[in-house]
């Protein structure tokens, strides 16, 4: 049993990025995209801090390698996933996903399964911007070692963090969202919280307070800001763990509502 | 293996929320909503034996698909018993799902954009069927399908017809002993209609799957069912073969004749009415309930008369129907009693064709 | 098509607008018939609120006197910009993220009505969001207009009034430039979401921080400075140092309506072109 689920793992993963490869047009736009967004955010940063020297403890190149990372770490899940009609709000619109709950797979195995094929394959596009940022001087390589190796860690559950995130939002689909324009607001939302849009050290105290209680930091701005110092290697052991601790709320939490989704479904019928 | 389905006692009732008129209304609804059960389909038995094929019929919002959704797994019922080859359905979906294939009229399983062949690959992985076997079976469809001349197109280029087939492929590869179809061919041409009739009716006869199918087209339920169960208003009204059907709703035949001399006189017999004459041309029509058969009607005629021609117009099975449904509305209206028959003659709108 | 011709009533025709007036009350009463959803929309645009105040208010406090601008006059940056998308997305939001509806044939259900297309479009449901999004606007005009030190003659208001109209029609120009793509590439949604992004991310800075480069991209190539930050630059007297004419920048409203009508011609064109999908 151990190769054919390997191979069936293998299948579900790779829909996101064979779906990409068969629309070059697709491909270019998203290069195209990233390109554009990064010079962008980077001229951007530099803009805003002509006048001012550091501020919340983020000087100008931090700021700038913070900004583009957070540029390039968004493409991991950034994709046209619309295109493919395969997200949980398509499927309830087009009552297609009485077939997730036909199949031998569990509903939330596939969908574990795709996410993890999408974010490989936006994570290949990732190095390669960091690569070619780095290289051009826009981005700052990590201090040292051993800040290389814990921000990896922490990206890893940052990514596992968004994973559980993205799937919640998904989830409400089953029992109440049917419009993509409060999908898109809740992607907002949970942008500016992770920290995507500007880094949360810029904002109120109440409000990194808040955020503290919140997942959302978890995933990109712990990272990041390890990535470029702002978080000392010394805070780096209690910040893995309160992601770690995240990644088990989340999992158990999100385990209950898919148990209460397939009910859902089988009550109503999909 | 072969397949089959038991059905006992099957019922399923829904709640909804009934919404107020006007734009007070919809606030009060918001503020306080009213529920109200909806019985989408009660009490319902029948069998389906291995190897047959047996076709679901029903007006809209008859309860046909509430019923398909039940044997699937994807609805519990609120009261009753299913057996799919021997699962219960709803309570062990995972099992029950390598036991059926399952086409939902347009709605599409296959993933929008990949090329068909794709679809299959993952479903082939998801239903862990060797390599080797996926070959052949692919190779078979193809054969009965045509697959081959469009399973490179990505799905959302393909037209409605050739994403059905694939659908239908897609639901058989990991062949499955029962097979599910709510209204499989609705809106195909009747070339692909025909294709598609051709390959169930191999698979029913040469594979002995077992396919329970709805469907509104009469000409294929003539072509390939040997038993319908006809539904109304979630209540089985009759369980049997084509003929049991035509014999009971279908008592609508003429025999037309031509005298060979046109001045005889010509008079009705119990049973049998003359609904029209003209010279020679005389029509025989059958009147009240003890009307013989076409057949029998036939042979009297010509025992009474001496006929030059005689011809026979049997009503088509779609009047047959139309029939069936109206006089069989009022059955499952009598059978649920005045207060319950109001209720189901609203079925929920998720159920309508759903 | 030819039944676009059967609604070329006079524009003062009063019969079309109490169609859609009553269109709109039947389209709001539909968002009261979900009742989790309803409620959650309203909880949704509170989230939107706090979180755009809050990103609003950390740039100003942050880089104070960016681009030489006063952080009162940024503010009126992102007021304007606001406000213009909030009655964008109230009037005339519909025609972003079309791709999907498309795909669907809703343009073909459309295309057999007895009504313009693009108003069958703009009716199809009511955005329960914009209330939120007209909210904080209205809110951040408000603490835009208390904290600003201009004189706020009949004249500047009247012209302030006439920019937020002029960048709603820019923007619905943009997206209807998406949309008519869109007719044809399923693909032009997702430049739409891009769109989106770039308008709520660079639209509300005074654009003169930016190298010129990006600047000019951002002002001849995606012309969303003529949004808000040209007209706040001109009600500021900032207007001669935005590394466009003075003329221009003061001209950016007509900008906005002449777009508009030009998109809505590339809309009518795209339609006589449309070829249907799926077969």
């Amino acid at each position: 049993m151990a190769m054919p689920s390997a191979l069936r793992a293998w299948r579900a993963a790779r829909v996101t990025p064979l779906g990409e490869l068969h629309t070059p047009p697709r491909m270019t736009a998203a290069l195209l995209r990233l390109t554009v967004q990064v010079v962008l955010v980077a001229s951007l940063w530099r803009g805003l801090y002509a006048a001012t020297g550091t501020t919340a403890g983020l000087d100008r190149e931090q700021a700038v390698t913070y900004a583009v990372l957070a540029v390039l770490a968004t493409r991991v899940r950034e994709l046209d996933q619309y295109s493919g009609r395969d997200t949980v709000l398509q499927h309830m619109h087009f009552g297609t996903i009485v077939y997730w709950y036909l199949r031998p797979l569990p509903p939330q195995r596939y969908y574990a399964l795709r996410a993890l094929g999408e974010q490989i394959y936006g994570f290949a596009w990732a190095i390669v911007g960091y690569a070619v940022c780095v290289a051009a001087g826009v981005v700052q390589p990590p201090k040292s070692a051993a800040v290389a190796g814990v921000f990896m860690v922490s990206l890893l559950l940052g990514q596992w963090v968004l994973y559980y995130i993205m799937l919640a939002i998904d989830q409400l689909c089953f029992f109440t969202l049917r419009n993509g324009a409060a999908m898109l607001i809740l992607i907002f939302a949970q942008n500016l919280l992770s920290g995507v849009y500007a880094p949360l050290w810029f904002f109120p105290d109440w409000f990194i307070t808040l955020s503290s209680f919140l997942p959302f930091q978890a995933t990109l701005s712990v990272p990041l800001s390890l990535h470029v110092g702002r978080i000392q290697l010394s805070d780096a052991g209690t910040q893995l763990a309160i992601q770690a601790a995240w990644v088990v709320v989340l999992a158990l939490l999100t385990r209950l509502v898919w148990r209460r989704a397939a009910l859902r479904v089988i009550s109503q019928g999909g | 293996m072969s397949g089959s389905i038991e059905v006992r006692g099957l019922s399923r009732t829904f709640h909804t929320t009934v919404r107020r008129p006007g734009f007070l209304g919809a606030v009060r609804s918001l503020v306080n909503p009213e529920r109200v059960a909806k019985h989408a389909v009660t009490d319902i038995s029948f069998e389906v034996q291995p190897g047959e094929l047996l076709a679901l019929l029903g007006p809209n919002g008859a309860g046909k698909s509430t019923t398909i959704k039940m044997l699937t797994g994807i609805l519990t019922p609120t009261a009753g018993e299913a057996r799919v080859v021997g699962t219960v359905p709803y309570e062990e979906r995972e099992r029950n799902a390598r036991n059926i294939g399952a086409v939902f009229g347009q709605r599409t399983q296959l993933w929008w954009d990949l090329p068909v062949r794709e679809s299959f690959a993952i479903l082939r992985d998801i239903y862990d069927v060797p390599a080797d076997e996926h070959a052949s079976r692919l190779r078979e469809f193809d054969d009965l399908l045509d697959l081959s001349s469009f399973w490179d197109t990505r799905v959302r280029h393909l037209s409605l017809g050739q994403r059905v087939r694939s659908d239908l492929a897609a639901a058989l590869l990991h062949d499955p002993p029962v097979v599910f179809l709510d209204e499989p061919t609705i809106g195909m041409d009747v070339v692909v209609k025909e294709q598609v009739r051709e390959f169930l009716r191999y698979q029913v006869e040469e594979r002995g799957r077992t396919v329970l199918l709805t469907t509104h087209d009469m000409t294929e339920v003539e072509r390939l069912a040997e038993r319908v169960v006809l539904i109304n208003h979630g209540r089985l009204v009759l369980d049997g073969t084509l003929d049991e059907i035509r014999r009971k709703f279908g008592s609508t035949w003429q025999v037309r004749a031509t005298l060979a001399d046109g001045h005889a006189p010509v008079e009705p017999w119990p049973g049998v009415v003359l609904v029209r004459r003209d010279g020679p041309q005389v029509v025989f029509g059958p009147d009240g309930p003890a009307a013989p058969t076409v057949h029998q009607a036939l042979k009297q005629v010509i025992e009474r008369y001496e006929v030059t021609d005689i011809a026979l117009d049997e009503a088509e099975l779609e009047d047959v129907m139309r029939a069936a449904y109206v006089q069989a509305g009022d059955m499952a209206a009598d059978m649920a009693g005045d207060v319950a028959g109001d209720v189901a003659a609203q079925a929920p709108a998720r159920t309508q064709g759903g | 098509m030819s039944s676009q011709k059967s609604w070329s009533t006079p524009l003062f025709s009063l019969k079309p607008w109490r169609t859609v007036w009553r269109i709109t009350k039947l389209n709001f009463r539909s968002q009261l018939e979900y009742r989790s959803e309803f409620l959650m929309m309203i909880a949704i645009g509170a989230i939107w609120q706090v979180s755009v105040i809050v990103f609003a208010t950390v740039l100003l406090t942050r880089f104070t006197g960016m681009g030489g601008w006063e952080s009162a006059d940024v503010l009126l940056i992102a007021a304007i910009r606001m406000l213009a998308h909030g009655l964008f997305v109230l009037f005339l939001g519909r025609v972003h993220g079309l791709s999907r509806h498309i795909q669907e044939g809703v343009i073909d259900t459309y295309l057999v009505r007895p009504m313009p297309v693009y108003r069958q479009l703009q009716l199809q449901y009511f955005p329960t969001n914009a209330i939120g999004d007209l909210t904080v606007a209205v809110g951040l005009m408000v603490g835009a207009l208390t904290r600003s030190e201009l004189d706020w003659t009949a004249g500047r208001i009247t012209y302030l009034i006439i920019c937020v109209l002029g960048g709603m029609l820019l923007e619905a120009a943009l997206f209807t430039v998406v949309a008519c793509a869109s007719l044809r590439f399923p693909a032009a949604d997702y430049w739409g979401r891009w769109l989106e992004e770039l308008l709520g991310t660079f639209g509300s800075y005074p654009l003169n921080v930016l190298p010129k480069a990006v600047g000019g991209f951002l002002t001849f190539a995606l012309p969303l400075a003529f949004v808000a930050y040209f007209p706040a630059a001109v009600l500021t007297g900032h207007g001669h140092d935005t590394g466009v004419p003075y003329w221009l920048a003061a001209a950016s409203p007509l900008l906005g309506a002449v777009a508009y009508l030009g998109t809505r011609l590339l809309w009518k064109w795209s339609l006589r072109h449309y070829t249907g999908v799926n077969g």
